[in-house]
């Protein structure tokens, strides 16, 4: 059909967009519906740990309240600051945005389902949340507002900071695979809990886990939107769909944090009967079993920040400054040194010789 | 001793048994304490003070008051307006009597002060308007206020816990001219 108006060999091109396309709906509209009710969990967990009850009123126990809250968002006045600059102003929160979105493209959902299988996965993911910090640093310098202005220069500054702990943390990990192929990432780790990195690398675990926090700009790192200092911190400006936009980008980057600690140190959608699998008819094996472990893993990821958040206070400033530097990142680095050293060990057979040069 | 405050240090104790308290807290749901307010209307506890109401005698179907115009002059928001006349047996009536509930602030000196025990708090709270109007409070809404929230055994347990005159409680010295209510409540 394509041949008599395209070049020879375009079909496969287009049925290779179209395939892609289906992916990123496939990908994005579950994730969506996460983001949605990820806020309502969240609201539910904090709630019930400070003995309230959380939306109650819209559907059962409040089930139907990010749909509310979405609507309202929609259809609520788009308020643009006179002073603001307009473009930047406009084009940040789809910064912040597309660097949460397009991380996905890399994250191995299950047993050969991934939209982009590249080598450089990691390297891809740590690039796209740097990119991330400039949609908050934009928008607190469009705004033109100084709550928004300090939320942005704290945020650059924490996530440079964290940034830096978090990519020597995914180092072990690089080492135990030997790749940067979340995929093969997950191959080297076997299925049961004791395979995976958690417990060899429990130290990387650690700061990775803290790290991811600090990221994402949780409790106790929210200083960027410290609500009780700053209104709300970068986005104080942003109103309506844009504040949407805002919210979405972070609570995607949970779940990007969450579906990348579960792939680095959990074993990602490895788990018992991960082998299940059904034919779908053209969308071809659909892993079940290993798509509930991995949501299980990232749900259980995202309960524990909402846990935290429910539990810690903030960090003083200069408290964060100094965990950052002075805590996480050296143990990141003999996390590395620990993994490295076994990993010569394990692999050039050195205990054998060693055992062999002293008999 | 050391060792061990520094391994707490070193395994975030603290944070963990904050943790842990917030589990503990947050996974039985019978430690919630919101009351789901218009499902759940708030019981007043005894004495609440509330909206205001006139007591209606129940044998002549009328107020009790005398139009003294001492909860006027106690009243610290001055709330209270009375417009007393000549009733038809010749004593003293209270022609008007108007509360401004929006100005109230429900200290209840009022009904502290009436020698009769004529105005009283009810223990209704749940109103609202739409103006300022329909909140003051004339003669008969007062009256239907006492119909409508405190006739019957309610009121007459608070009329004997908290609306009793309270001039009844304190002793004066010899000779203080002393107003006891009407001659004939006296009497009995």
């Amino acid at each position: 059909m394509f041949e008599a108006i395209l070049p020879p060999g375009s079909a496969d091109i287009i049925l290779d967009v179209v395939w892609i396309l289906i992916k990123i709906v496939l990908i994005l509209a579950p994730l969506m519906l996460c983001v949605a009710y990820a806020t309502y969990g969240e609201r539910k967990v904090i709630a019930h740990m400070q003995v309230r009850m959380g939306p109650m009123r819209v559907g059962f126990h409040g089930l139907l309240q990010p749909i509310a809250d979405g609507i309202k968002l929609f259809f609520k006045e788009d308020v643009i600051p006179a002073e603001a600059d307009k473009p930047v102003f406009y084009i940040a929160p789809v910064i912040a945005l597309l660097a949460a979105m397009s991380s996905m493209a890399v994250l191995p959902f299950f047993k050969g389902f991934v939209l982009a299988d590249i080598n450089i996965g990691l390297l891809y993911i740590l690039a796209l949340s740097s990119i991330g910090a400039y949609g908050i640093v934009l928008a607190g310098w469009a705004s033109n507002s100084k709550y928004s202005f300090l939320g942005s220069l704290r945020s650059s500054a924490q996530v440079i900071s964290y940034e830096v702990a978090m990519g020597l943390s995914l180092v072990g990990v690089m080492i135990n695979a030997e790749s940067l192929n979340l995929t093969d990432i997950v191959k080297s780790q076997g299925s049961m809990f004791w395979d995976w990195n958690l417990f060899p690398q429990i130290i990387g675990a650690f700061v990775f886990f803290m790290a991811a926090l600090a990221e994402t700009n949780r409790t106790p790192f929210d200083l960027p939107e410290a609500e009780s200092e700053l209104v709300a911190g970068y986005f104080t400006e942003y109103s309506g769909f844009r504040f949407s936009i805002f919210f979405i980008a972070e609570y995607m980057g949970m779940f990007l944090m969450g579906i990348l600690w579960a792939t680095c140190f959990l074993g990602g959608w490895a788990g018992p009967g991960d082998n299940i699998h059904i034919t779908l008819p053209l969308l071809g094996d659909f892993y079940f079993v290993s798509l509930g472990w991995l949501i299980l893993k990232v749900f259980a990821f995202i309960f524990s920040y909402y846990w935290i958040r429910a539990t810690l206070p903030r960090f003083r400033y200069d408290q964060l400054m100094d965990f950052g530097w002075k805590i996480l990142i050296p143990l990141a680095l003999l996390n590395i040194v620990i993994i490295a050293t076994a990993k010569i060990f394990v692999k050039y057979h050195l205990i054998d010789s060693l055992i062999k040069v002293i008999s | 001793m050391k060792i061990m405050n520094f391994l707490k240090k070193i395994f975030l104790w603290e944070i963990l048994s904050g943790l842990w308290l917030t589990i503990k807290t947050g996974a039985n749901p019978r430690n919630v304490v919101t009351r789901q307010y218009p499902e759940e209307p708030r019981q007043a506890m005894p004495g609440f003070r509330g909206l205001h109401a006139l007591v209606r005698e129940s044998s002549t179907g009328r107020e009790k008051c005398i139009a003294c115009g001492l909860c006027a002059a106690v009243c610290p928001s001055q709330c209270i307006n009375i417009y007393t006349g000549e009733g038809p047996d010749g004593r003293k009536v209270a022609e008007r009597y108007e509360i401004d509930v929006l100005r109230c602030v429900f200290c209840a000196f009022c009904v502290e002060a009436c020698p009769v025990g004529a105005v009283v708090l009810t223990e209704h709270y749940e109103y609202s308007g739409y103006s300022r109007e329909s909140f003051l409070m004339d003669k008969e809404r007062l009256l239907e206020n006492w119909d409508k929230y405190m006739a019957g055994d309610k009121g007459r347990f608070y009329l004997k816990n908290f609306w009793r005159p309270m001039a009844r409680d304190f002793g004066e010295y010899e000779g203080q001219p002393v107003f006891r209510g009407p001659k004939k409540e006296q009497a009995k």
